[in-house]
């Protein structure tokens, strides 16, 4: 037996055994004691937590929902502008453990479109700063893979443009601080921000699907024919609303860069131009409004270029004879609507486009509104040339606006770019009768079924317009190469709804269009394509069967024999 | 139905045929002598019961936690399974249980012979660890291809037993050199740590052998010498360790807004004592590693603070149970073995609720059992393993004076302090 083998050592050993036993058991009560109060410090500061820290929100509806910026959206509700919580990078330089120089390589791999050397000056800057905004979460993980304690994450609301490019120009974009910048993002900026209005989207006049249609008509245009750049807008001619407004090249409100900012100039309603004979029908509705103009079928002197002074002015589409009113928009003669316009007299003239508000920035919510350029001496030579759109330059913006007082029975109102409730519609003022309105309506709709407009004619939209095609100022002249080609149209013309602008700033000719680059050639055609697609849209159903009566200004255009 | 030709004897009940047939009123029974029946009847069955309170309550926080990581990791071509961390907690408590279960079995001389032995292995892998460990988030402290371990999770409780052993010659050799030899282990543990960097990791080695000297009945003068080393190791680590000034600086002066730190507290506080329910977390979402080191906050932001101090609560109902139990223990080896692998546990669980409660810097050092730990849930059970073996005891040694004196003296197997003694005497 074991026990007896080792009996004589035993009781020494046995001795020290209890003495270490009787030590270990008494220092675990000691160590029982330490757990105890580890854990009686976790449940007091529990408790402190509950009690002073704790803020609940038990509710089903989380904070969240609610944006920091309200939304915008278009007129039938669609997302334009809303918010979304990204992670941005941040660097705290004073936090950074690894090795700064490794670490910009590094981030250089992940974002390939930063150089390494923008990293390391950030990180070598006193103070925290943004690395990166709106990361995605692929390269969120990558940096964060890094392991470097001196990296965050902040979670940050982003201003989201879910079109991307379409109707840049109207929603404009914000700065970092979600500040608007342009746009309507700036011209909003208090109801966008007004606390008790966040949850509520504000509603532009814009309706998207319109807008995408204008854009893409404009740019296919503006490629085929290399232009510089294509303007155009769709405007309701009862409210004033802008249902579309494109100034191409669009840019990308998500990303602004250099090329951004490159495009961000809205041709609509920032640059002004000398729209040349678009302004025709509106000297002719002022002769008509004024009584100077009393019968249509008056004819005026077109053999020859009409000399005013050291001026002479010529026609585009020369006839070579005596042509009435009716013929001389058709044929979009300057020599008879300068001689119009010098028969209304200059105080007339000066009056009307002062009605219709050429003389200031266009009426619009934009902060991005350009001031015309207005002649200093209102002469006699100003008067006959201003009449065909010379002399005096103002934004696409300003003709739509005078369009629609044109064809809406003569009544002149703001732009919007808000949505119009039903009967909220500004009442506006009225520029010319009610009767010039509908021989206006009657003239345009014959430019464009037999005149110099051929090219917009869309089978049953009953399309009326009028071309205009300007030489662009050059060094105290004009430059006989570049044009601005416009066209200015609306749609029915039996009961106007809508105005149409198209416009290309330098259209180059092609072999299509037998190397013209005028506006009949160029912009109309737009107008004919794009009407097609945003009628039904807009309730304005194709029917052969109805147009406007022009039966009794259609024996009035002299015609070669032979021709019907 | 085959006749029956014995009449007389009334037919038994099926029941009670198909209950006789699996032996089951004797099963586990106390007259059951296998080895599955002492090992049941030797358990702290408490203890066990505790163990696997804290599996469940795991389980429930990883399903609660897991959509925000699963969330944080998804990227625009592969989108994660919400609960994909609590399926893959679940695979891990299924190998992991088993291997608790079997180390539990293990007599007392053969756990601590596994231990000893794991010890050097995991030791060894430590040491390759800088030569072909794999980094992640900036710290190289896996191993492996495919499947990846931390040496340094599994090196913790084999350590922590090997550690008692080595400091229990001293009951057999007073002369030995112990508490040096202890210290160059520890030591060379926690310089290979360090240089991962893995500072959570380092305390907890440093804290099982500050217990387990403290045991070993070092005297007073020593064990002060010792805290004020602890200390002025920390004022050193602050000074010329850059990852602990940056732990520390940020748990002093405050993190910036978007520190990790806030993010859990703003977690944690957000449900108040009861919580907003199960899934109706969304502070959560911003954590940055919801699963491991903060599912604390993502309990409270759930279930509430209250079921904060019910995880805290279980945690000290496990340590308290267990060194409760070691003051009836005779044998010094027991006693730190046992003890080191509940400081092991009870340490890692009170720093990891402590930095969720911003009571200490943040670590990176997940919740024992609650947390998701993927390979290191298998060296959490074998830790648990051998503490279940350690602390099994004969319920009837200490019932009777006759058990008491009789069996000590005859070696009888399972009986944990005659087998020490009877070696030991020879």
């Amino acid at each position: 037996m074991t026990a007896l083998v080792g009996n004589g050592g035993r009781p020494r050993l046995a001795n020290i055994k209890q003495k270490v036993t009787l030590v270990a058991q008494v220092r675990l009560i000691v160590v029982l004691g330490l757990f105890a109060l580890a854990i009686t410090t976790l449940l007091l500061r529990l408790f402190y937590y509950g009690a002073f820290e704790g803020q609940v929100q038990r509710s089903l509806v989380s904070t969240d929902v609610i944006p920091v910026r309200a939304d915008l959206v278009d007129r039938n509700g669609v997302p334009l502008a809303r918010n979304m919580k990204m992670r941005a990078l941040r660097v705290i330089p004073e936090k950074i453990l690894g090795d700064k120089n490794k670490l910009a390589m590094q981030l250089a791999e992940i974002f390939p479109d930063t150089p390494a050397s923008t990293f390391l000056k950030a990180m070598k800057k006193d103070r925290p700063s943004y690395l990166r905004r709106r990361l995605v979460p692929e390269d969120a993980n990558k940096v964060h893979a890094l392991g470097e304690v001196g990296f965050e994450f902040p979670r940050e609301d982003e201003r989201f443009y879910p079109q991307h490019g379409l109707a840049a120009h109207v929603l404009g974009y914000v700065d970092a601080d979600r500040k608007g910048v342009m746009g309507m993002e700036k011209a909003l900026e208090e109801r966008l921000v007004d606390p008790a209005k966040l949850a509520e989207p504000a509603a532009l006049s814009i309706d998207i699907r319109v807008q995408a249609a204008l854009e893409s008509e404009l740019g296919a245009t503006m490629k085929k024919h290399s232009a510089r750049g294509a303007t155009g807008v769709v405007l309701d001619v009862h409210t004033g609303e802008v249902l579309a407004m494109a100034s191409l090249p669009e840019f990308n409100p998500n990303k602004i860069d250099a090329t951004a900012l490159r495009h961000q100039v809205n041709d609509v309603t920032y640059s002004v131009y000398e729209l040349g004979s678009t302004f025709k029908p509106l000297t002719v509705a002022a002769a008509l409004d004024a009584g100077t103009v009393t019968n249509l079928a008056t004819r005026y002197n077109a053999t020859e270029p009409l000399k005013v002074g050291r001026f002479r002015i010529k026609d585009d589409h020369a006839q070579g004879r005596y042509l009435n009113v009716p013929e001389a928009l058709v044929h979009s003669s300057n020599i008879v609507t300068a001689r119009l316009a010098d028969n209304l007299g200059k105080e007339r003239m000066e009056e009307m486009f002062r009605k219709l508000d050429f003389d200031d920035r266009p009426e619009i919510e934009l902060v991005e509104a350009g001031r015309p350029l207005w002649p200093q001496n209102w002469g006699r030579v100003t008067n006959m040339t201003v009449s065909y759109g010379h002399g005096i330059a103002v934004t696409p913006m300003h003709l739509a606006s005078a369009y629609a007082a044109l064809v809406n029975g003569g009544i002149w109102r703001p732009a919007t770019l808000e949505k119009v409730g039903p009967d909220k519609a500004d009442p506006g003022r009225r520029v010319f009768k009610a009767s010039t309105s509908a021989r206006i309506r009657q003239l345009l709709r014959m430019i464009v079924s037999d005149g110099t407009g051929r090219k917009a004619d869309a089978p049953g939209f009953r399309i009326g317009g009028k071309t205009g095609s300007a030489e662009k100022p050059k060094g105290g002249g004009y430059s006989k190469s570049s044009l601005v080609s416009t066209f200015a149209a609306a749609f029915p013309m039996d009961d106007p709804k809508y105005v149409v602008i198209t416009m290309l700033d330098e259209p180059k000719g092609i072999a299509e269009t037998f190397g013209q680059r005028t506006a009949g050639w160029t912009a109309a055609p737009v107008v004919k394509r794009l009407v097609p697609r945003i009628g039904p849209m807009l309730g304005v159903v194709p029917d052969e069967s109805r147009d406007v009566d022009v039966s009794e200004l259609t024996p009035l255009l002299w015609r070669p024999k032979g021709e019907s | 139905m085959a006749s029956a030709p014995e009449h007389t004897i009334a037919p038994e009940s099926p029941v009670l045929k198909y209950k006789r047939k699996l032996n089951l009123s004797g099963r586990l029974g106390r007259s059951d002598r296998s080895h599955l029946a002492v090992w049941f009847w030797e358990l702290d069955r408490v203890l066990l019961t505790f163990i696997f309170v804290l599996m469940a309550i795991g389980l429930i926080a990883v399903a609660a936690a897991s959509p925000a990581t699963a969330q944080r990791l998804s990227d625009t071509t592969t989108t994660l399974n919400p609960l994909l961390y609590f399926y893959k907690q679940l695979v891990w408590l299924i190998l992991g249980v088993p291997v608790m279960l079997f180390v539990s079995m293990l007599p007392k001389t053969q756990a601590r012979r596994l231990a000893i032995i794991l010890c050097a292995v995991f030791l060894f892998l430590l040491l390759l660890v800088p030569l072909i460990g794999t980094s992640v988030n900036g710290a190289r402290r896996w191993i492996g291809y495919g499947l990846t371990i931390q040496p340094s999770e599994f090196l913790k409780p084999v350590f922590a037993v090997t550690l008692a052993w080595v400091l229990s010659w001293k009951a057999k050799d007073a002369t030995m050199p112990v508490v040096g030899l202890s210290m160059i282990l520890t030591g060379t543990i926690g310089i290979l740590l360090m240089m991962q960097p893995n500072l959570g990791a380092t305390i907890i080695f440093c804290g099982i052998w500050f217990v387990l000297i403290l045991l070993a009945g070092l005297s007073a003068q020593i064990i002060g010498i010792s805290i004020a080393g602890g200390l002025g190791g920390l004022v050193l680590a602050y000074f010329f360790y850059p990852v602990a000034t940056q732990r520390i600086n940020t748990w002093i002066f405050g993190g910036g807004e978007y520190d990790q730190v806030a993010f859990a507290h703003r977690t944690l506080t957000s449900g108040g004592f009861i919580g907003k329910g199960p899934g109706m977390g969304t502070e959560k979402f911003k954590l940055p590693e919801a699963h491991t080191d903060y599912i604390f906050s993502v309990i409270g932001e759930e279930f509430g603070l209250l079921a904060c101090a019910g995880v805290a609560i279980v945690f000290f109902a496990i340590i308290a149970r267990v060194l409760m139990r070691l003051l009836d223990e005779e044998d010094v080896f027991t006693i730190m073995a046992v003890t080191g692998l509940t400081t092991q546990l009870g340490g890692q669980a009170i720093i990891n609720m402590a930095v969720n409660l911003q009571l200490f810097p943040s670590k990176g050092m997940t919740l024992p059992f609650i947390s998701y730990g993927g390979s290191s849930m298998i060296a959490l059970c074998l830790g648990t393993g051998l503490l279940l073996a350690l602390t099994r005891r004969n319920p009837y040694l200490n019932r009777s004076s006759y058990a008491k004196d009789g069996f000590q003296m005859n070696g009888q197997k399972g009986s944990h302090i005659s087998g020490q003694t009877s070696g030991e005497s020879k």
